[in-house]
C-alpha cells in the first residue's frame, strides 16, 4: 500500500512539474475561463436577467468546457516519443497510472475553478452566499467525478482517429448528474441558503464521484492494453 | 453453427413479424379508447415495449462487454456490438414516437421531462460506443475501448436516471408495474402484453441475425489472413489458428 501510494505520488510529481514548467494546460484553460467570462458579459442582456441568477449555470458550464479542453490533452506527451510505452513497461500497476493522472488533472483544474469563481465573481459582481466550505464541498466532489471520467475517456479518445472531438460525445451524457446537483447547490449556496439544503445533491455528487473514479480505476488498465 | 443461428433468427423473425401484425390489428380495431387522452394514447402500446426492448438491449451489451474484457471472447464483443445496433434503433423509435404523442398530449414535441430525457441520453452514450470503435484504427483495442464505453455508461446509468427524475418529472406514472396490481382495462394489458412479445420476438431475431453476420465476417477475416499468409509462402496455414479464435 505504502508503495502504491508512493508510486502514485512520483507519477503526480512527474506529470505537475511538467505542468509546471510548460504551463501549456493551465495557461489555456485559465485564458479560457477569463475569454469566456467576456463573452458571456457580451451575449446576456444584463438589464433583463440579473448574472447573479444563473451564475451557477455558466461556472458550471465554463468548467465543464474548459476542463474537458484541458483533460483533452492528459495522454499528449505520453502519446508522443513512446513515453507511453515507458510508463507501462516500469513496474507501476496501471490502475496507479490512472490515479496519478486523475489526481494532477484535479489539481490542475481544481487551480482553474478558483480563477473561475475569482474572474466570474469580479466581473458580474457576484455574491458568493454565507457558507465557503458547503460551497468548496460541492466544487470539490463535482470536481472529482468530472475529472475520474474526462480522465478516462481521454485516454480512449487519444487512441482513436478522431481525437479530442470524441471527447465531448462520450462525457456530455454522462455529466448530466454532475451539472444537475453541482448547479443547484450552487445556485441554493449563492441564494444564500445554509448548507443543511445542499446536502442531497452532496450526496449524490459523492455516489456520481465514486462510481466514475471505481469504473475508472477498474477499466484503465484495458484502454492501455496493446 | 453460424448457418443454426441463422435459422433460429429467422424463426422468431416470422414469428415477431406474425406478432407485430396481430399487435397492430389490436392497436387500431380492438383494443377500448382510453378515456381520459383519447385515440393518442394507442401509440403507448408501440412506444413502452420499445422502451423496454431498448433497456434489455443495453442490459446485454453491458453484460457482454464486462465478461468479454474479462474472458476476451470475440463472441461477447460480437453479441455486445449486435445488441447495442438492436438498443439505438428501438432508443430511436422511443424518441419519434414519444414527441408524436407528446405533441397531443402535452401539446409540446419535447419536454425535458425526465424520461425522455433519460432515452436521448441513453442514445448518446451508445452512439459514442459505435464512434469509438469505428474510429480506432487498431480493431481489438477498438474493441476494448467500446467495451469500456459500454460498461462506464451503464454503470452511470443509474445516477442518471435519478437525477433527471429529480430535475422535473411530468411522465404518466406507470400503469403496469406497481404494487397494487395493474390498473389498466384487460384488453389494454393484453395488447399491449402483445407489443412486448412481438417487440422482443423483433429483437432477438435482428440479434441473432447481426451476430451470424459478424461471426461470419469474422471468419472471412481469418481465411483472408490465412490466404495471405500462404500466398507470401511463409508456409502453409495452419489450422490450429481457427480453434484459437482470440482474433490476433
Amino acid at each position: 500500500m505504502r508503495l502504491y501510494l508512493s508510486q502514485i505520488g512520483a507519477l503526480v510529481r512527474k506529470d505537475l512539474l511538467i505542468e509546471a514548467r510548460l504551463r501549456e494546460r493551465v495557461v489555456a484553460m485559465g485564458a479560457f475561463a477569463v475569454l469566456i467570462g467576456i463573452l458571456f458579459n457580451f451575449a446576456l442582456d444584463r438589464t433583463a436577467v440579473r448574472p447573479q441568477e444563473i451564475a451557477a449555470g455558466l461556472i458550471w458550464l465554463t468548467i465543464v468546457f474548459g476542463g474537458l479542453m484541458g483533460m483533452g490533452r492528459t495522454f499528449q506527451m505520453e502519446r508522443e516519443d513512446g513515453a507511453l510505452e515507458g510508463l507501462l513497461l516500469s513496474p507501476v500497476p496501471r490502475d496507479a497510472l490512472y490515479l496519478s493522472k486523475v489526481v494532477a488533472n484535479f489539481v490542475l483544474l481544481s487551480a482553474v475553478v478558483l480563477l473561475i469563481f475569482g474572474i466570474f465573481g469580479l466581473f458580474f459582481s457576484l455574491d458568493f452566499g454565507r457558507s465557503p466550505l458547503a460551497l468548496v464541498a460541492v466544487i470539490l466532489l463535482g470536481v472529482l467525478g468530472f475529472v475520474a471520467l474526462g480522465t478516462l475517456f481521454s485516454a480512449i479518445s487519444a487512441g482513436t482517429g478522431m481525437g479530442e472531438s470524441l471527447l465531448p460525445i462520450l462525457v456530455f451524457p454522462l455529466l448530466v448528474p454532475m451539472v444537475i446537483y453541482g448547479v443547484t447547490a450552487t445556485a441554493a449556496l449563492f441564494a444564500g441558503l445554509p448548507p443543511a439544503e445542499v446536502s442531497g445533491s452532496l450526496r449524490m455528487l459523492g455516489a456520481f464521484a465514486l462510481i466514475s473514479l471505481a469504473g475508472g480505476t477498474t477499466l484503465f488498465r484495458f484502454i492501455v492494453e496493446e | 453453427m453460424s448457418s443454426r443461428t441463422r435459422l433460429l433468427a429467422l424463426a422468431l423473425g416470422v414469428l415477431g413479424v406474425l406478432a407485430m401484425l396481430v399487435l397492430h390489428w389490436q392497436v387500431f380495431f380492438w383494443v377500448p379508447t382510453e378515456a381520459s387522452m383519447g385515440i393518442v394514447q394507442r401509440i403507448f402500446y408501440i412506444h413502452l415495449p420499445a422502451a423496454l426492448v431498448a433497456y434489455l438491449a443495453f442490459g446485454i451489451v453491458a453484460l457482454c462487454s464486462a465478461v468479454y474484457l474479462w474472458l476476451g471472447e470475440e463472441k461477447l464483443d460480437m453479441a455486445a456490438r449486435a445488441a447495442a445496433e438492436g438498443g439505438i434503433l428501438f432508443t430511436a423509435i422511443v424518441l419519434i414516437t414519444g414527441p408524436l404523442w407528446g405533441k397531443i398530449a402535452w401539446n409540446t414535441w419535447w419536454t425535458w421531462e425526465p424520461r425522455l430525457t433519460f432515452t436521448l441520453l441513453l442514445f448518446f452514450i451508445y452512439l459514442g460506443y459505435f464512434l469509438v470503435r469505428s474510429s480506432t484504427e487498431n480493431a481489438q483495442q477498438g474493441k476494448r475501448f467500446a467495451a469500456v464505453v459500454g460498461i462506464i455508461g451503464a454503470l452511470n446509468i443509474p445516477v442518471i436516471h435519478l437525477s433527471v427524475v429529480w430535475f422535473r418529472s411530468l411522465h404518466p406514472e406507470p400503469v403496469v408495474l406497481k404494487a397494487e396490481g395493474p390498473t389498466l382495462h384487460p384488453d389494454m394489458l393484453t395488447t399491449l402484453l402483445t407489443g412486448m412479445l412481438a417487440f422482443t420476438l423483433v429483437f432477438l431475431s435482428l440479434f441473432l441475425f447481426r451476430y451470424a453476420v459478424a461471426q461470419l465476417e469474422y471468419h472471412r477475416a481469418l481465411a483472408r489472413r490465412d490466404a495471405d499468409r500462404a500466398f507470401e509462402g511463409s508456409g502453409p496455414s495452419r489450422p490450429r489458428d481457427h480453434a484459437t479464435g482470440g482474433g490476433r
